[in-house]
């Protein structure tokens, strides 16, 4: 319930279908080096694959409609010093009663549709799991939410909205899940609304600023006495170098990306396509699913431009890190780890973030855990506010059994 | 000797369906939006793109800038063989001075410039005045730019963009000749220097003072002075833009030397994205420096018209940094030939002075108020005159080709 939340359905314009497909039509591709395999970036036969799969195959109105199978809303929500922003989001309510208020929150380049295989999980009512209201909105900027129109826009006002949807909907108390920015600004609603709204959250991207010498020399010992340790920041290391380039770009020049990514369909494709292949653990994608994943940013409300400039929002335009401003909260944390997550931090290092109550690893599984791995994911969540677990009853009046 | 009858002329003419594509293209091209009072602290503005699609659109005429290109800049193709990269079509410039014995130059360009770049240079440079220096000009467009065909694999780096300009020169009867170059061209000349240091080049000019800070184990004296020498006030500014520069203005850099085909993509699909990510650098990069909006298609169309299409361009970066492993510079070794530094105000990598000595036998250093990265385009008669400086009489690289020294 939510007396000012209205329903929405996905409805893309004929004319902006048919401008995509004029695009479509005009696609040029360009040539490859012999053998360049990944070597280079997206290849140019993937590429030229889907986006020719787009122009003569992909079926955007039947996608619409398995969309819409999703309860949809929109509400407007007030932000200190950024007006009003019409906000979308998914909400489904378990059968039980007593059911957690969940916040799901996705990064970039996801979106709302991350939650959607979680969701028959998480709402399912059973006397022997907890089982949970689920809320998973579209980020300021992304999807059908509104974007923010003046600079500025950051952490916290990003966490601002999150827990303002939250309490129009009547949660007054709630927890969170979220992997990639939808960690970082969990980070931020901890900081903010720790306690008093946000009761225990969850992360499948458990990381945070690095330790220094003077605030935790242990930690740093480590690094030269634990060889697991230092491999994963040598290969924390590696993955930057190799896989970074993205995030250099849309910290300094997200208004220049978004020129191509506005006016290039399958440069958008290539862009975001290259980040699905690579940091997934054996998911095979299907040319549907891609697309349907790419129109959510091609159709997006506001543009697919307006999505990158939370990275520079977030980081002074690359003058810092995400996490500025922020700082370790008691807010219990629970954390999961997949092994082909690329942004990896060492296990040890989970406690700088939180006060970690539950830790889970598993053996499948990458960056995009609700999409890959949903019921490894889910199950985490389950442990962590079941019955015996270390969360169990984090919302009063609401332990999620029916 | 030269075979003037060998060079093959090329009249620049892109075919009227590539035309029209870009026309069709253009008339979908579709905006995002921007945060209120952005300017350019997000990147390009969004006023900025809107103007340019519009003009390009309706107003640019390329068929006239083509006609003006073609009758400023006499150009060729000239088939050369690269080691292991079998024979490239190779597009360059190629004016001589009145002078016989005029020095023979070569002038590289860098990304995101061209051929173009070189424009304003010729007639100063090939000009026959007297008690000054006067050049034959070469000026190649890099394999993958411009009108020069692209390498087909991986592995081109420093030897073979040396190997491939060197030919060229000696295929035109330059056997001896000086370099020079900014940007990519910097390395390239270096490259050269590395490769061919006496044999055939003779001295290089560079306006991109670019190199690795001494080490102890290769040059001890310079790396002992270094430590010891407190930054003159214009090195420490210089060092301070460097860092900027690295922090928040390399992002276009990270990305094409580890995905460049990704970005290829958008590059290659849509002229506004190119535009955007090219017009971003033009004014970035430059001091205070006025383009015209049809100077700025007229650049931005050679990447778009260019022969390998300008996914290809940004492989260099990839390549000369071996997938962003190393600096390109690390590529460069240190010869004895002569060595002089344009140093303009607002390049964008100015490393402390006594770093460029890792890179050769610096005899010449010029410091300039105004100009910035695009020095040739900038401040054409500075470079000019610098180089005229440098490789004339009473100048430290005076004489180096020997029966060239460019007079009469």
């Amino acid at each position: 319930m939510g007396s000012w939340a209205k329903p929405f359905t996905v409805q893309v314009s004929d004319a902006d279908l048919e401008l995509l497909h004029k695009k479509l039509e005009l696609a040029t591709f360009p040539d490859e080096l012999e053998g360049a395999g990944w070597d280079y970036g997206a290849p140019l036969a993937d590429v030229k694959r889907i986006t020719e799969y787009w122009r003569d195959k992909f079926d955007w109105r039947k996608t619409e409609e398995t969309i819409n199978q999703l309860p949809q809303f929109t509400t407007e929500i007030e932000v200190e010093g950024h007006g009003s922003l019409n906000i979308h989001f998914v909400h489904q309510k378990s059968a039980a009663e007593n059911a957690i208020p969940l916040l799901f929150v996705h990064g970039w380049p996801g979106s709302f549709l991350e939650v959607r295989k979680l969701l028959p999980i998480l709402t399912a009512a059973s006397p022997d799991q907890p089982s949970f209201h689920v809320v998973a909105p579209s980020l300021p900027g992304f999807g059908f939410s509104e974007a923010p129109t003046k600079p500025g826009f950051g952490g916290y006002q990003h966490a601002e909205v999150l827990n303002k949807l939250m309490l129009s909907l009547g949660y007054n108390e709630y927890v969170y899940q979220a992997g990639d920015l939808g960690h970082v600004l969990g980070v931020y609603v901890a900081n903010a609304y720790g306690h008093k709204h946000l009761k225990a959250w969850h992360t499948n991207m458990p990381t945070y600023r690095a330790p220094t010498f003077w605030s935790n020399p242990l930690l740093i010992l480590e690094i030269f006495t634990n060889k697991a340790v230092s491999q994963t920041l040598e290969q924390a290391s590696r993955t930057w170098k190799k896989g970074g380039g993205y995030y250099m770009v849309q910290t300094t020049v997200p208004q220049t990306l978004a020129y191509s990514f506005a006016d290039s369909p399958d440069g958008l494709l290539a862009w975001i396509y290259e980040k699905l292949a690579r940091i997934v653990d054996d998911y095979h994608w299907t040319e549907d699913e891609v697309l349907e994943w790419i129109s959510i940013y091609w159709f997006s409300r506001a543009g697919p431009g307006a999505n990158v400039r939370i990275y520079y929002e977030l980081t002074g335009g690359n003058k810092h890190d995400m996490f500025e401003g922020t700082k370790w909260t008691s807010v219990p944390l629970g954390t999961s780890y997949f092994p082909k997550e690329p942004i990896r931090f060492p296990k040890s290092w989970a406690c700088l973030i939180g006060k970690v109550v539950f830790q889970a690893e598993h053996d499948k599984g990458g960056h995009f855990a609700a999409h890959e791995q949903p019921e490894k994911l889910a199950g985490d969540l389950r442990m962590m506010f079941g019955k015996g677990g270390p969360a169990y009853g984090i919302v009063p009046g609401k332990d999620g059994y029916a | 000797m030269i075979a003037p009858a060998a060079e093959q002329p090329f009249a620049l003419f892109v075919p009227d369906p590539d035309l029209a594509l870009l026309r069709e293209k253009l008339a979908l091209a579709r905006l995002p939006d921007e945060l209120d009072g952005a300017g350019w602290d997000y990147g390009v503005p969004l006023a900025d793109v809107r103007r340019l699609v519009a003009r390009w659109r309706d107003g640019f005429d390329w068929r006239a800038a083509e006609e003006a290109i073609n009758r400023d800049l006499p150009q060729f193709t000239r088939d050369v063989e690269v080691e292991g990269f079998g024979t490239l079509n190779v597009h360059y410039v190629h004016r001589r001075s009145a002078r016989e014995n005029a020095v023979p130059l070569l002038f590289v360009h860098g990304w995101p410039g061209s051929f173009l770049e070189v424009r304003k240079l010729l007639p100063l440079l090939t000009a026959d005045v007297p008690d000054q220096p006067s050049f034959h000009v070469v000026a190649l467009s890099l394999p993958g730019f411009g009108f020069s065909e692209a390498p087909k694999k991986g592995g081109f780096v420093h030897k073979q963009y040396g190997e491939l300009a060197n030919k060229l020169m000696i295929s035109l009867g330059y056997d001896a000749y000086v370099v020079q170059g900014g940007d990519w061209g910097h390395y390239i000349a270096g490259s050269l220097a590395t490769y061919y240091a006496h044999t055939h080049v003779k001295g290089w000019l560079s306006n991109y003072p670019h190199a690795q800070p001494p080490k102890l184990s290769k040059s001890p004296w310079l790396w002992l002075t270094d430590l010891v020498t407190p930054y003159s006030e214009r090195e420490k500014e210089g060092w301070a833009r460097t860092k900027e520069f690295r922090a928040r203005g390399s992002g276009y850099s990270h990305e094409q030397a580890t995905q460049p085909q990704t970005v290829g993509y958008s590059l290659g699909d849509s002229p506004v994205g190119l535009l955007g990510w090219i017009y971003e650098k033009l004014v970035r990069w430059t001091n205070g420096y006025r383009w015209e909006d049809d100077e700025v298609l007229e650049w931005v169309s050679v990447y778009w018209f260019s022969r390998a299409g300008p996914a290809a361009s940004v492989r260099i970066y990839l390549e000369m940094t071996n997938r962003f492993e190393r600096r390109a510079v690390d590529g460069i070794e240190w010869t004895s030939i002569p060595l002089g530094f344009s140093l303009f105000a607002k390049e964008l990598n100015q490393v402390p002075r006594k770093w460029l000595r890792t890179l050769g036998n610096v005899v010449f250093e010029s410091e300039h108020e105004h100009g910035g990265h695009f020095a040739a385009h900038e401040e054409p008669e500075a470079l000019a005159s610098d180089i005229r400086r440098m490789f004339g009489k009473g100048g430290p690289g005076f004489g180096v080709v020997p029966g060239k020294d460019g007079y009469v």
